[in-house]
């Protein structure tokens, strides 16, 4: 068969090995990385992976949002300076649909044909692996967007966790809702393994500061069609507190569900589902005595009114209001950028990590949406955390002393 | 007591919705021998068209769910017409490989319409009927009772005119009905027609109870087919009851032994029912 087009084998194999040239010219000219640009700013690729389809794709989407948009910024204002040379950000994301072993396979391919120095995974399943991963050649430093505790157990050298660590938030939260409601806790949470760290940390708290506990009537809240049954059940316990979350929107089903059904008490949610997200579906009245994280936009720190006038200023004012995944991504990626400038190397993941803390000290103040004070040995970025309990319809925000909450 | 008529109530409703969805993808089965995995993308269509005709034509919630009734017969005989129909004599695997890459390329055009953002589907019935200690929404009771309404109009279709009579005959036997005189491919098209129908009723009922978005097909999807299975592959009962009876078995379930096992539950009964009955609960007849 094969010499039956003998002719056509060359060009093909000929126009391969051009190409493969050119390829190899313009990888040269960069940093190793990518070219340099129109405006004169070198290219630095940063992997995010993360579900871009899928249920989860609303989430994952607000976080590369948040990411996209500091890095616009940065382009914009003239890029960052390392060793004397200007850089900007170009986002490279691949779609893992919140499966950790996808997580894995995207992670090999931007190493291979990115080449990117730094790679943000969104979720503690895919971050677990790409721990496995980042500290063997090639060698990245891994931006971890959960807040669930145990992803810092790995004590992986080149990670930075981004949101503060969920086990901070149960013991004040439950003493407010104790005190405001009653004793008697019912558990509605999702199902996830993050749901579940989560559900088993409230529970030891609740049972602590001398509560009862409803039995778990938890569900996976990406794969339930109607929450009204587990509500029913739930609520046939007569309890004064909730325990509810998973992504806003079905959260905000499971109140709906709640207040049809007649319930009156508390609802303690956790850090997944955000009141602006719930506020589209429920009214403001649903969520009364709800103790969640606090909204972005009114977030008491001189940045974060700042930040939401940028985002609403760049994606207009009917936009969806900008939540902490968008928020807290836009500002690791200006830390990223800063503790690259400090290092003076836009590859070395060593370097930069070893800066980071610097890098959160010393970032510039139009940037900080939140006050963050440093990274820890472990690479948790720790900054004060306040959250909201909705009294009268208001937000009345409760100061967090989390773990590591200051340096 | 009340617990239990108040579960009994939830799984009625949810109930009503898993029979809709199950009709269509039962129907199809029936007469063509497809799995239709596309029929979630149709469910989730359906919703769509009801939520933009209330949004951004201010139309009343019944017409928007007849307006999406008419798109989705389009669209489902469409759907035949362009893809199923030239697969026709192909092995049953092209046609199953034909309805994912649907089910997908739908999802995929819903997402870049209208983004992966959840909507909220206004209904002008969002009170609270409390009766015996039960709470009901005004939005579920219509559910109840409007997919009682639309299974008894199809039971009239199928049992008393000539076009339901075909789809039950070509159910039956294909060759047998073809040899009568039926037109087979007019059959085939008006079967995905209806299907696409009870699709939209389904999805603008269900609607105002969850959310709309992008890939709300595929949760139920799989509770369809569990249904399909378990009534037994074409059978119209089978759908019905089978769908009563998954909600049923998956909200009892939840109340007195645990939530986290209600989609164990559903798979499980699947299991069951094919060890000890393989050809479903009510094989025979469409």
């Amino acid at each position: 068969m094969m010499s039956d087009h003998p002719i056509r084998d060359r060009p093909r194999s000929l126009g391969t090995v051009l190409l493969a040239g050119l390829l190899l010219a313009t990888g040269c000219s960069g940093d190793g990385q990518g070219g340099t640009d129109s405006d004169g700013l070198e290219v630095v690729n940063i992997g995010f992976v993360g579900p871009l389809s899928g249920g989860a794709a609303y989430y994952g989407r607000n976080v590369q949002r948040g990411i996209t948009m500091a890095a616009d910024e940065i382009a914009e204002a003239g890029g960052f300076e390392v060793d004397g040379r200007r850089f900007r950000f170009e986002i490279v994301s691949l779609d893992d649909r919140y499966l950790p072993y996808e997580t894995a396979t995207a992670v090999r391919r931007l190493l291979q044909q990115n080449q990117t120095p730094v790679i943000l995974v969104p979720h503690a399943g895919g971050i677990r692996v790409v721990q496995e991963m980042n500290t063997r050649e090639p060698k990245f430093l891994l931006a971890a967007y959960s807040s669930e505790p145990s992803i810092l157990e790995a004590e992986n050298p080149l990670m930075l966790m981004l949101p503060p660590r969920f086990d901070g938030y149960q013991e004040p939260w439950v003493e407010v809702m104790m005190g405001r409601f009653g004793t008697r806790l019912a558990l509605v949470p999702t199902t996830t393994a993050y749901g579940r760290a989560w559900t088993e940390a409230v529970s030891a708290e609740w049972t602590r500061q001398g509560g009862t506990l409803g039995r778990d009537h938890g569900v996976d809240y990406n794969t339930t069609t109607d929450f009204t049954g587990a509500v029913s059940r739930a609520l046939a316990d007569e309890p004064d507190v909730l325990f509810i979350g998973g992504p806003s929107q079905p959260t905000a089903l499971v109140i709906r569900a709640a207040r049809e059904q007649g319930f009156e008490g508390g609802l303690l949610i956790m850090d997944q589902a955000k009141f602006m997200e719930m506020l589209d579906i429920v009214p403001i009245e649903s969520l009364e005595g709800a103790i969640g994280v606090y909204p972005v936009e009114t977030y008491p720190t001189p940045g974060a009114p700042l930040f939401a006038a940028r985002y609403y200023e760049r994606f207009g004012a009917d936009s969806p209001s900008p939540t902490s995944e968008i928020a807290i991504n836009y500002q690791a990626l200006y830390l990223i950028a800063r503790a690259m400038t400090l290092a003076g190397t836009t590859t070395d993941p060593e370097a930069i990590r070893a800066r980071a803390d610097e890098a959160a000290r010393t970032l510039p103040q139009e940037v900080r949406v939140y006050e963050v004070a440093g990274v820890t040995d472990v690479g948790l970025i720790t900054r004060d955390v306040f959250t909201a309990h909705i009294v009268d319809g208001e937000f009345v925000s409760i100061r967090i002393p989390v773990p590591g909450g200051a340096p | 007591m009340t617990l239990f008529l108040q579960q009994f109530v939830n799984g009625i409703a949810l109930g009503s919705v898993y029979s809709l969805v199950a009709l269509g993808l039962t129907l199809v089965y029936g007469v063509l021998k497809v799995p239709n995995f596309a029929h979630g993308a149709l469910y989730m269509a359906g919703a769509y068209v009801s939520y933009v005709m209330l949004t951004s034509f201010g139309a009343s919630y019944i017409v928007a769910m007849a307006v999406s009734v008419v798109v989705l017969a389009v669209l489902g005989g469409s759907m035949e017409w362009l893809v199923f129909r030239r697969l026709e004599g192909k092995t049953p695997v092209h046609s199953m490989i034909a309805a994912l890459g649907l089910l997908f390329f739908m999802e995929g055009t819903a997402d870049v319409i209208w983004g992966p953002t959840f909507r909220q589907v206004p209904t002008p019935f969002d009170g609270v009927v409390t009766l015996l200690g039960v709470n009901i929404t005004e939005q579920r009771i219509l559910v109840i009772v409007a997919a009682v309404v639309t299974m008894v109009g199809l039971y009239l279709l199928l049992k008393r005119t000539l076009v339901g009579m075909s789809i039950e005959a070509m159910a039956q036997d294909r060759e047998g009905a073809l040899l009568v005189g039926i037109d087979t491919r007019r059959v085939a098209l008006l079967t995905f027609a209806i299907s696409g129908a009870l699709a939209a009723v389904a999805g603008s009922l269900i609607a105002p109870l969850l959310l709309v978005f992008p890939n709300m097909g595929e949760l139920i999807i799989l509770k369809a087919f569990v249904i399909v299975i378990l009534g037994g592959m074409g059978s119209v009962p089978g759908a019905i009851l089978g769908g009563y009876l998954l909600a049923l078995a998956e909200t009892m379930a939840g109340t007195y032994v645990s939530f986290a096992f209600s989609e164990l539950i559903a798979f499980g009964l699947l299991v069951l029912v094919l060890v000890i009955r393989p050809t479903g609960l009510f094989q025979k007849g469409v």
